[in-house]
């Protein structure tokens, strides 16, 4: 195939036009953007994972029996579920962007994330890690202490028995919450085994269980924090 | 001025450095490609030869604007092969035409060896069918094929210029082949 003028016209145009090259910086500050996307998503995965099992180890599995299946059903963490997928997703698409990103499947990739978020989350569950997390996304995001409080609002259930909210008042035999409602609840805590040991405090989140006596009175059978 | 003879002995890597000092050496670099990549682009568009060299242009300009971003870690051919790629695909798709290969006396002998062929394809309406039969392929087959049994890549450099694990891409040969075979053997028998 003749053809001996593309070249020598390319390089007139790149001449002529003053075309010059992309400066290398574009190209290293755009690898380290997408290297430092994968490791971010790679952590923020596992504390995902983290809370995940949080989420799952103190889901009162031991009031199954009384209340049910749908009511545990409920209580799985699936904000956590569903965010761990989102940076499953994210983790991918920027592995993806890397240089040789492609040469790996889609499954491998997946994989590698799911057994970094499953390692290294275990280990932030290990250490607590999850719980000062937990504690810190409450504290200062009202929009996941909603999820969190009232996740299916499963737990703001009086007339079954279920009744959870925050502290405002703690005297010897009551203490006063306030439910997801915004409803004060005087809550007789006389019958907890361990009430000594709970060591209540204003502010506490608790989740209890017992019976409604009364207009917004309660008599607790046993009171958990959340 | 550049003494082109010199570049002659220069990997494509090296050319590379040399053509960010003085683009004088990109010539160097682009002529090394240009039959190839011109063959490569007529034969996946039905661009005529001026079409496709309006396009190769477009290529070495991008490349050279690109340059500073080529890995040293990749093939100079593979990622010149995917820009080339990219250009003729973009290009397609812009005129809307049916892609389609164009095959050279040479293209054939190659398909033929692949598909053990040989004997029915020495006349026009044989080309015409194997152009055919490759057409009625989806797109992620034919473009494998061309560059595995016309552009004679290996897998490795297919995936790095098709941005597709190597594993993929031998599957996609694989069902490419046997699809392949079986449409041309569908014009064959209704010939």
């Amino acid at each position: 195939m003749e053809n001996k003028n593309i070249s020598q016209i390319a390089i007139e145009r790149i001449k002529e036009e003053k075309i010059k090259p992309i400066s290398r910086k574009v190209f290293n500050l755009k690898k380290i953007f997408f290297w430092t996307a994968v490791v971010l998503s790679l952590i923020i995965g596992a504390f995902m994972f983290s809370l995940v099992l949080s989420g799952l180890f103190n889901n009162d599995w031991d009031l199954y029996d009384r209340f049910g299946f749908n009511f545990i059903f409920k209580t799985l963490p699936y904000f956590w579920l569903g965010s761990l997928v989102v940076f499953t997703v994210l983790g991918e698409y920027y592995y993806r962007q890397t240089l040789f990103g492609y040469r790996h499947t889609i499954i491998v990739v997946v994989g590698v994330y799911m057994a970094f978020s499953i390692l290294f989350g275990s280990a932030f569950y290990i250490i607590g890690a999850s719980d000062f997390f937990e504690k810190a996304l409450v504290d200062v995001t009202p929009v996941y202490r909603n999820i969190i409080f009232n996740r299916g609002e499963v737990w703001t259930h009086p007339e079954k028995g279920l009744l959870s909210g925050k502290i405002t008042e703690v005297s010897d035999d009551e203490i006063k919450i306030v439910d997801g409602d915004g409803l004060i609840w005087t809550v007789n805590v006389n019958s907890l085994s361990d009430r000594d040991d709970l060591n209540l405090k204003i502010n506490d989140q608790v989740k209890v269980t017992g019976d409604i006596m009364d207009d917004n009175f309660f008599i607790a059978e046993e009171l958990r924090f959340w | 001025m550049v003494d082109h003879s010199l570049c002659e002995n220069q990997t494509d890597e090296s050319l590379v450095g040399m053509s960010l000092v003085d683009p004088d050496h990109f010539l160097c670099l682009s002529r090394r490609y240009e039959d190839k990549l011109l063959r490569y682009i007529i034969r996946v568009s039905k661009f005529s030869r001026e079409e496709a060299e309006d396009v190769l242009q477009d290529v070495f300009i991008k490349t050279y604007y690109n340059l500073n971003g080529f890995d040293k870690e990749l093939k100079f051919s593979s990622w010149i092969y995917r820009i080339t790629h990219n250009e003729a695909v973009s290009a397609i798709r812009k005129k809307s035409v049916r892609p389609s290969i164009a095959f050279e006396e040479e293209d054939l002998v190659k398909f033929g060896d692949v598909f053990d062929m040989t004997k029915e394809m020495d006349n026009s309406l044989d080309r015409k069918m194997i152009d055919e039969a490759l057409y009625r392929l989806d797109e992620k087959y034919r473009e494998v094929l061309v560059l595995r049994f016309l552009d004679e890549k290996d897998y490795t450099e297919i995936a790095d210029i098709l941005k597709k694990p190597t594993s993929t891409i031998g599957n996609l040969i694989l069902r490419g082949k046997k699809l392949f075979k079986e449409e041309y053997e569908k014009l064959t028998y209704g010939k």
